[in-house]
């Protein structure tokens, strides 16, 4: 089970913080090659790993950067606000230097503060493990 | 949504709701345009196939549910207030 752990210089302050690689889908990429399309470069940014989001999210530039359109609409509930509705997108989120590789849907949405590009939810932690170890300002991500 | 993407994917799922819901609750829908392509166990493999036939073309994958389930986030990182896809 591929893995990365993460030394934060202050994790209660700044969170469990990992930059990952946003791709288009293998199937997609797959496509492209068979027409000879121009496979679009992976989009890096840091990702917030967040318990307290059901699913992920990504500033909705990134799939706009990987010019992927949707492939679903939902709704979704915050502290502030209810019933809005956002599209989804298919796109791989990798870690490169651990192998840690997630391909599902994530829903386009505008994230404000600090530079957090994408929440890591607990859709993507149903098939991990995560290990916070506050005193150590050190996290785990394990994926299957 | 008139006009945004997979507007149409939407209004054919809502007509079709009723039947749909008959044999497949908790199950995705796959729709492209006015025609229901299939219906799958997992979301993945409806988008994966939709990918498959239609490439880089919104489709629409939607659970078939009574009431549609949302998701929920506790912090307000998102902007959702001024966010819908209305908006788009």
């Amino acid at each position: 089970m591929p893995s990365v752990t993460i030394n934060s210089p202050n994790l209660q302050v700044d969170g469990p913080l990992v930059e990952v690689h946003f791709l288009i889908s293998l199937e997609l990429e797959k496509k492209y090659n068979e027409q000879k399309k121009e496979i679009p470069p992976p989009v890096i940014v840091k990702a917030l790993i967040d318990t307290g989001a059901s699913a992920c999210v990504v500033q909705k530039e990134i799939p706009e950067q990987l010019k992927l359109e949707p492939i679903g609409v939902l709704k979704i509930n915050t502290p502030s606000s209810k019933d809005h509705e956002c599209y989804q997108y298919f796109m791989r989120m990798i870690i490169p230097s651990h192998g840690l590789t997630y391909e599902g849907p994530f829903i386009g949405a505008p994230l404000e503060g600090q530079d957090v590009c994408c929440l890591i939810g607990r859709d993507v932690l149903q098939s991990g493990i995560l290990i916070y170890i506050g005193y150590n300002n050190q996290f785990t991500l394990s994926l299957l | 949504m008139e006009n945004k993407p997979l507007s149409r994917e939407i209004e054919t799922y809502h007509k079709h709701k009723a039947e749909l819901l008959k044999d497949n609750t908790g199950k995705y829908v796959l729709i492209k345009g006015e025609e229901i392509i299939n219906i799958f166990d997992t979301q993945n493999d409806a988008i994966r196939v939709g990918i498959d036939k239609f490439g880089n073309m919104p489709f629409l994958v939607k659970k078939i549910e009574e009431v549609d389930s949302k998701q929920n986030f506790t912090s307000n990182l998102i902007r959702a207030k001024q966010h819908a896809v209305s908006n788009y």
